[in-house]
């Protein structure tokens, strides 16, 4: 998808970069660790957010209609507070005229607050039972809960039905959620209520022994009398009546704080505490309410509760917090290391979301940028008569820079000689040493000269060539690359409109009949029938790649000639020209053929070199940014383009892919596969259209799937090992590609 | 261009590498403690002095006594003793209970989750 455009032929070695690419090697495994590391870390991160989502690890089954043949009735009949102390069931009820108020789900960053706000106004306490995922996000509601005085309890970390998972589960569950809580509020409590749980007569066979389990524990279970139904929203007053118990009895009430939008609850309340209170009632915790048994021991009516009188002094408060244990030690660092993990995927989640919305619209922009601008470039080049003015005739100078290419020079020599435009040749040997020179002048061509020079690199080479040269234009090319007869003609032709400085040709691979040659021939095709045409029509084309252009020799030489400061002169050059005001255009038929790294490994070094080249070059030229003039107007257009587009974008890929496997696996694999194929969609539909414009045949495309699935893999990291050694400031090793000598013509090729 | 012949910039650079790399290892050690409950005993039975302590909170603080009994009679009475229960406590029939759980609170509180 953000693949870098493939834009040159390619570059011999210069010489100056074969030092010190030690270090730069050295590096290479930190740097797959630290790469590793950064994964694991991210997929931590997402992980988690689904966890805390209950996208990973959730669990929607709930069970209903269970039997409770196992449960003992003194529990189903039983008050609403469960313990297990000493191994044995035992139920505590709510005295008469005492209502605990209890609220499940929270804490929610909406309504929870309101609440307790409500509870601080009545100075009431509450028993919260909360979900251990929510404790996490929202530690600072939990805090402020506590010291106000409420009770919590757990009820769960991910609001599961605990009847169906393992014990194992269930124990993760609880000590998640006391961790939560440890870290949110420096404490952990004794109580839990289980979701989906209602009141005791509903305990099935399936429950009963995780209640016994957790029991013996030490967990107090706490059940509920009076349900007040407020998540079916049924209006206040229903909610008020539904949580009012019968004839003065004493009630552990069951409200909702969260799960959904909760304000009937928020309104109920008020007038519900204001109701009982004329009643007679008192409001009190779940560890109130044992306190009181206790204080009255087996004996019938208890004693008013004290606690809840308003009088109450700390060691009643924290009587109605007798569940609530300080965490202490390692539980308590621990939670904190949590909520502070919890924190940060909190953050980093909807930032890399957002990032990655952003480079989507901008990828999918540029797709249709490209589409319109491509179209209106063919038809704008194409018409009968369009022309760049009267037909250029006049010989010009084809400039062949050779580092040891005996495989290829005969053949590029050969095709060179068809040339129906005339030509003188200028053959530069870079001081090979395989005999590349002796086999140019043995071919006996016309118009052929060999200049020899000590090894100095590509760009040495072309200045050499440059100053040979006796036309006032200049064609380059590489040694391992094959014209067509009319290529020379058809690339000079937009000379005789005096505005343009130098031509981009059209470089086609010539070995496509492999994997990877097909992934390089799709690469080629869309980058030069779509992202030059693009940049042809908005005048700041970064590359004139170095298989086919042509410039005018004073231009090369206004702009001081080729510079090795950079790994892509070529790139360099271009944007040079377009500092200079001159403009630069595309030439889509005037056709090159270039032999495409045929390894994995020499491919590797190919776009390494180029993305790093690329890199410099742009670097180089960043004071263009500020220019005037037509170098700012590059600075300001062709710059963030191609930065946007040929590194920043690609830097993203990876986590693309992340998201993506990520969503596969944990979320939705088939609306993450719709998406994936969607985007393939696109893309097949941009190639397709290159491919259409080129005239090439279509059934390459059969190869893009699989491109998107290793060769984009490549070539992003490619460009992030290249962005880290130029971070490092390692060197980088010019690595000479093997050739085999085997390209063509178009008809050599399939 | 980009070369830096001292060695400052990577050295620097690998150090930040190095922490960027141990905070990464850090975070996805808290999170599978935090998952597995590594190093931490958060039961409140290791937490609370039940059986032993004895101090502050009486051992027999909410007993069988108190609450059972008094909803049920005689503490001896509770099916359930069992120390470490098995799941079938008492004798009586496996039939389902006539008091089963009403079945629209559960499912209906799914879906209000």
């Amino acid at each position: 998808m953000t693949h870098p455009t493939p834009s040159r032929g390619r570059r011999r070695a210069p010489t100056r970069m074969e030092r010190a690419a030690g270090r730069a090697a050295a590096l290479q495994k930190p740097r797959v660790v630290l790469a590793l590391l950064l994964l694991l870390a991210l997929t931590c991160v997402l992980l988690l957010d689904g966890y805390l989502r209950a996208e990973v690890g959730g669990d929607q089954r709930v069970r209903t209609g269970a039997g409770s043949g196992d449960v003992p009735d003194k529990v189903l009949d039983g008050g609403p507070i469960l313990t297990f102390r000493g191994g044995r069931a035992t139920s505590v009820s709510v005295p008469a005229k005492t209502i605990a108020l209890t609220f499940d789900d929270g804490p929610d960053p909406t309504w929870t607050p309101k609440v307790l706000e409500i509870l601080r106004k009545y100075d009431i306490p509450g028993t919260f039972f909360l979900v251990g995922s929510m404790v996490s996000r929202h530690p600072g509601i939990v805090r402020t809960m506590v010291d106000q005085g409420n009770e919590v309890g757990i009820h769960t970390f991910t609001h599961i039905d605990l009847s169906y998972q393992s014990d194992a589960r269930v124990k993760r569950e609880m000590e998640q959620t006391q961790l939560a809580l440890a870290g949110a509020a420096g404490i952990t409590t004794t109580l839990f209520r289980a979701p989906y749980s209602s009141e005791t007569d509903a305990i099935d066979n399936y429950s009963w022994p995780v209640y016994k389990k957790l029991g013996a524990d030490g967990y107090t279970s706490v059940f509920v009398d009076t349900d007040s139904d407020d998540w079916k929203r049924p209006g206040v007053s229903k909610i008020i009546k539904w949580a009012t118990p019968k004839d003065g009895k004493g009630a552990a009430v069951l409200f909702h704080d969260a799960g959904g939008e909760r304000s009937q609850t928020v309104a109920a309340l008020p007038r519900y505490i204001e109701k009982m209170r004329a009643k007679g009632y008192t409001f009190t915790t779940v560890s109130g309410v044992m306190g009181q048994r206790n204080a009255t021991g087996a004996a019938g009516a208890p004693r008013d509760g004290t606690p809840a009188d308003g009088t109450a002094g700390a060691s009643d408060l924290s009587g109605l917090q007798a569940a609530h244990h300080t965490a202490t030690g390692t539980t308590r660092y621990e939670g904190r290391a949590l909520i502070a993990a919890v924190a940060v995927a909190e953050w980093t989640v909807p930032a890399l979301s957002a990032l990655l919305i952003v480079v989507g619209v901008a990828v999918m922009g540029r797709f249709a940028m490209m589409l319109a601008l491509a179209r209106r470039h063919h038809r704008q080049r194409n018409r009968r008569r369009f022309g760049w003015g009267p037909p250029v005739t006049r010989p010009v100078s084809v400039i062949v820079p050779a580092y040891n290419e005996k495989e290829c020079i005969a053949g590029t020599l050969r095709s060179l000689a068809r040339s129906t435009h005339p030509i003188e040749i200028i053959v530069v040997d870079d001081g090979s040493t395989d005999g590349t020179a002796e086999i140019a002048e043995s071919l006996g061509l016309p118009n052929v000269r060999v200049v020899r020079q000590r090894n100095a690199g590509k760009p040495a080479a072309l200045n050499n060539g440059v100053r040979h040269a006796s036309h006032d234009i200049v064609v380059m090319m590489d040694g391992d690359t094959v014209f067509e007869p009319d290529t020379v003609r058809q690339l000079v032709q937009p000379f005789a409109d005096p505005e343009v400085g130098a031509v981009a040709g059209n470089a086609k691979v010539g070995n496509r009949d492999t994997v990877i040659g097909a992934w390089q021939h799709i690469e080629y095709v869309m980058g030069f029938n779509l992202d030059r045409r693009m940049y042809d029509l908005l005048r700041c084309m970064p590359t004139i790649p170095g298989a086919i252009g042509a410039f005018r020799r004073e231009a090369v030489l206004g702009v001081g000639g080729m510079s090795d400061d950079t790994l892509a002169e070529d790139t360099d050059i271009t944007i040079a020209l377009h500092r200079a005001g001159r403009r630069v255009v595309y030439q889509e038929h005037a056709r090159a053929w270039t032999e495409a790294p045929g390894s994995l490994g020499q491919l590797w070094s190919q776009r390494y070199r180029w993305s790093y080249g690329t890199m410099q070059a742009l670097w180089k030229h960043r004071k263009s940014l500020t220019d005037r003039g037509p170098s700012g107007r590059f600075g300001r257009v062709g710059m963030p383009l191609v930065v946007l587009f040929q590194i920043v974008t690609p830097l993203f890929a990876p986590l693309i892919d992340v998201f993506t496997v990520y969503s596969m696996v944990f979320i939705d694999l088939r609306a993450a596969l719709l998406a994936w194929l969607a985007v393939l969609g696109v893309q097949l539909l941009c190639a397709a259209y290159a491919f259409r414009l080129d005239r090439e045949k279509y059934r390459y495309l059969l190869m893009m799937p699989l491109q998107q699935l290793a060769y984009r893999q490549l070539m992003y990291l490619v460009l992030i090992h290249s962005s880290i050694t130029a971070l490092t400031g390692g060197r980088l090793r010019w690595q000479k590609l093997k050739r085999t000598g085997e390209v063509g013509t178009a008809a050599g090729v399939g | 261009m980009f070369v830096d012949t001292s060695g400052r910039r990577s050295k620097v650079l690998r150090r930040i590498g190095v922490l960027v790399g141990v905070v990464c290892l850090a975070y996805a050690g808290v999170l599978g403690a935090a998952f597995m409950g590594w190093g931490t005993s958060l039961n409140p039975s290791s937490l609370l002095p039940f059986a032993g302590g004895g101090s502050g909170q009486a051992p027999d603080g909410f007993g069988p006594r108190d609450g059972i009994g008094r909803q049920a009679g005689p503490p001896g009475g509770t099916p359930s003793a069992a120390p470490s229960g098995t799941a079938a406590p008492s004798p009586s029939s496996p039939s389902p209970s006539p008091s089963s759980p009403s079945p629209s609170s559960p499912s209906a509180y799914a879906a209000a989750n």
